[in-house]
Parts: C-alpha cells; structure tokens; sequence
C-alpha cells in the first residue's frame, strides 16, 4: 500500500493530522478516520442535509466535500458546537421545544441554525424556513424545529 | 459511498488548469463546486482517473463589474443586493438552485456545465445494471428513444437561460489563448447529446461576461418542479424585455429543463417586437414557444404537462416583467 498524504486540518479549532487518500470524503474523514460521528451520513448526496458542517462558519455539506479541499479552513462540527457541558443556545432551544425525535437530522440542523443566527440574529420566519430548507427531518416535521430556531434567536443577548 | 481512487490535481492559475485539462483529455473531469460531479461520481457514472479542482485558481474566483468567475459560488451572487438589481433574472435564477446547503458550494461555471440529466442516467450503478446501461454511461442504446443513437438526457441548469436573454458571454481559456463567445454557442445544439458542449479538449470555462447595457433591464425566471425547495428544473423559462410607451422595444426568451440544450427564441420573439404587446399578442407568443420545444419523457413529469407549462410560464413571466413586477 502506497503511503498517503498527511491532511493537516484544524477542527473544532484544534489541529489535526491525518493521513488521506485525494478521494478521502470529509463526512468519511469526520466520522471513520476521526470518529466524530455526530456528523451523520444521510442520503450521501446531498439532498438531506444531516451531514451539515461549518466551513469558515458557513453550513457545507460534508458529503459532498473532499477532505483534501477543507485544508486550511476552519471546520466546525457538532460535536464543536457546545462549551463544555454547556448546551449552546440552538441545542437549548431544541430541547426544550421537543425540536427532536429520532435526532439524526438534528446536528445538520443546528448547526444551519447555529451560522444563520450569527448571521442574521434576528430572522424573520421566511428567513428562517430558507435557511433550513436544505435539511430534511422526518418524523418531527418542522414546526417545532422553526420555533426553535425563532426561540434560540429571542434568547441571544442584544 | 466511497469514491474510486483518483488524482486529484490543484492548479493555482487558468493556465495550468487547461494545461492539465490538455494533458489529461478524455481522462479528466475538473471540479468546481462538486455538488453535481461527485454525486456522480458516488454512482459510478463516467469515472475519470484525473480531477482537476479549480479551488485555487484565484481569476476565477474573482468577481468585478459584470465580469463573473466560474468559481464564484451561488450563494454569493444571490447575497449580493447590486447584482440582483443589475441582472434580477440571473439573481432569481441562482436563487432557485437546489437549497442553501448546496448553493453554498455549487458555481456559476458549474451551473453553465452541469451534467444533463435522465430518469434511466441518474440512477446508481445497481440500478443501471440491472436494466442494461445506457448510452451515455457503459451502454449503447437509449432507453428514451431506442430507436436512435442519439442522448436525450435534459439540460438541467438554471443559470443558462437566464444569462442568454441578457446577452452574456463566456469566457473560454484553452491551448490557443483566450476566447469569447455567447453563452448559448457554448451549447452543442447539433450534436449527439454526449458531447453536450462545444468546448475543446483542454478548454475551461473561467468567467461570463454580463453586459453593461442590460444593467437594470426587466428580466426574470420562473422554474417548475416537484418540489420548489429543492430539484433540478422540469421547466425553466427566462425573459428580458424592455418597453417603450404600449410598445415592446426588446424581447429576448429562453428556455432549460426542456431538452438537452437550452434554447433561444429570437426568430419568434422578434416579430413581436415593435408592438404593443395585448393579451391576444402574448397569448400568441406563448404558444410559439410552447409549439416549439421538444421534452422527451426522461424526467419526473410528462413532457406534455411540461410542454404546456411551458406556454404558461412564458405568458406569466413576460406579463410579471411587462407590469413592471418585481422578482417572484
């Protein structure tokens, strides 16, 4: 077996080292290589959205992205997202308004939600029905998923 | 799904990009935004031992006055409240690509170059298998229209349309320098549907050029499909015009989601202008265009449902620019 490169990412702002083939996918790279599997693999195509990751703050599918490409970016996943035990804002939300079910759409969601909120800290409903029309939830609905996402917003200082 | 072994190459100028390009002919896709290709790639259509991401190479990423790199994401564009007032067909265009996620990533170049699309090519390599490949990937014949070697796979961009109906231009690097040409001539309109652009071995798309003269004229897209969050067009429908008094002083309308190549109608469109345009004019010019696109039955919705469609959505879009109405 051919040596392969060594990827130098930074994740969750903290450096990482890891050697990938050029094909090596980042959803693959995330949840295989690096076993941060709360990044979840959905459809693989692109159209579901649970496999949602932050590039410079702005929401990426990682499915459709080569590992070797997000070199040198700033890569935020799920698992990122909190400070500590401390729950962030849009995952508080989401508990409390019951915004999940099974939860496997949930990481993709929160983090759309997370980079739309620093963004645009207020939204309006449209705003926000846009912003997450490109994650797909199946048994919740969206409903409460919105509110959610609204409640997240009110509850931001400012 | 894991992607087959390939070499990845990164050039960081135009240059290198169609050096590779030449190099590597027939055995290279390049890579922009990803968002069609590598799909693609997860279902082992046409596999290339050699990718050539455009990622690095900063003149196509630039943007300045109405020059667009190819590398410039959707989703910038539609962020931008001076384009969208400049070309608001285009803006309205690139909003309906797909969903934020994917605009995020997908390119202007990309959207001009995206594979055509088919019920009996879109599928996985299981599936193709099992009903026997087609013609544009492994096979030999069409599963549309057996009786011809011809593809019928449907142009699916968006951009496309609206981009031709305010004369914009691509701009083309390859081994013999650089050229410029009218987006709609980067189509190949005679040919067999597989070689579905007229772009040479070694060319790369690096930017379109929109006008300065149709800065802030009317124009707008509508788009059918199944679902308006999300899918590739069924039906696109661009239009320009600009009004002098009653009377049309400039039409220009496109069409995409139709056939494997979008189309213009100026031989139509011209014998109304000059008019006034009344309801029984536009009743007219609506059925010309219905009367002449040609879908097959390769996507989601019939083509006589999407051939009717067709007539309405010109009348709409042409009566929404004509009032003065502002982007859906």
């Amino acid at each position: 077996m051919t040596s392969q490169p060594i990827l130098r990412l930074r994740i969750n702002g903290q450096p990482v080292e890891t050697p990938a083939p050029p094909e090596r996918i980042l959803l693959d790279l995330l949840r295989e290589d690096l076993r941060l599997t709360g990044t979840k693999r959905g459809c693989d195509l692109g159209t579901c959205g649970c496999c949602t990751v932050l590039l410079d703050g702005r929401p990426t599918l990682s499915c459709l992205t080569l590992a070797h490409l997000a070199e040198g970016r700033e890569i935020t996943t799920i698992e990122g997202v909190s400070t500590g035990t401390a729950l962030h804002p849009v995952q508080r939300a989401f508990v409390d308004l019951g915004a999940t079910q099974c939860g496997f759409c949930t990481p993709g969601f929160v983090l759309t939600a997370v980079a739309l909120l620093r963004e645009r800290p207020r939204p309006t409903r449209d705003q926000v029905v846009e912003a997450i029309a490109g994650n797909l939830c199946r048994c919740t609905g969206y409903t409460k998923i919105i509110e959610a996402i609204e409640a997240a917003a009110r509850a931001a200082p400012g | 799904m894991h992607l087959e072994p390939f070499e990845l190459h990164r050039p960081t100028s135009v240059e290198e990009a169609a050096g590779l390009a030449r190099t590597h002919a027939g055995r290279c896709d390049f890579l922009a935004g990803g968002t069609d290709l590598l799909p693609n790639y997860k279902m082992h259509i046409n596999l290339r031992p050699h990718l050539i991401s455009l990622d690095r190479v900063g003149e196509m990423t630039h943007r300045e006055g109405g020059r667009v790199g190819a590398m410039t994401r959707l989703a910038e564009l539609e962020r931008d409240a001076a384009f969208a007032r400049d070309y608001p067909g285009v803006a309205e265009a690139a909003r309906q690509v797909a969903t934020p996620l994917v605009r995020a990533s997908a390119t202007v170049g990309g959207n001009l170059l995206v594979e055509t699309r088919c019920f009996f090519f879109n599928q996985s390599q299981f599936w193709r298998a099992s009903l026997g490949f087609c013609l544009k990937a492994d096979g030999d014949r069409c599963h549309v229209v057996p009786q011809k070697a011809v593809c019928y796979a449907t142009f699916s961009g968006d951009l496309a349309p609206a981009l031709m109906v305010v004369g914009a231009e691509v701009e083309v690097a390859g081994p013999d320098g650089r050229r410029r040409f009218p987006v709609g001539a980067l189509y190949d309109a005679a040919g067999d549907g597989i070689r579905r652009v007229t772009l040479a071995p070694g060319e790369v798309v690096v930017a379109v050029h929109l006008p300065a003269e149709a800065r802030g004229r009317p124009s707008g897209y509508a788009k059918l499909r199944a679902r308006p969050s999300f899918d590739f067009p069924e039906l696109g429908v661009a239009v320009a015009l600009s009004r002098d008094g009653d009377r049309l002083a400039a039409l220009r309308v496109a069409t995409g989601g139709l056939e494997p190549h979008p189309r213009e109608f100026d031989a139509i469109t011209a014998r109304y202008v000059g008019e006034p345009l009344s309801p029984e004019r536009l009743d007219a010019l609506a059925a010309e265009v219905q009367a002449a696109v040609r879908p097959v039955h390769n996507t989601a919705y019939p083509p006589d449902y999407r051939k009717r469609m067709t007539g309405v959505f010109v009348r709409r879009t042409v009566e929404r620019l004509w009032s003065g109405g502002t982007a859906a």
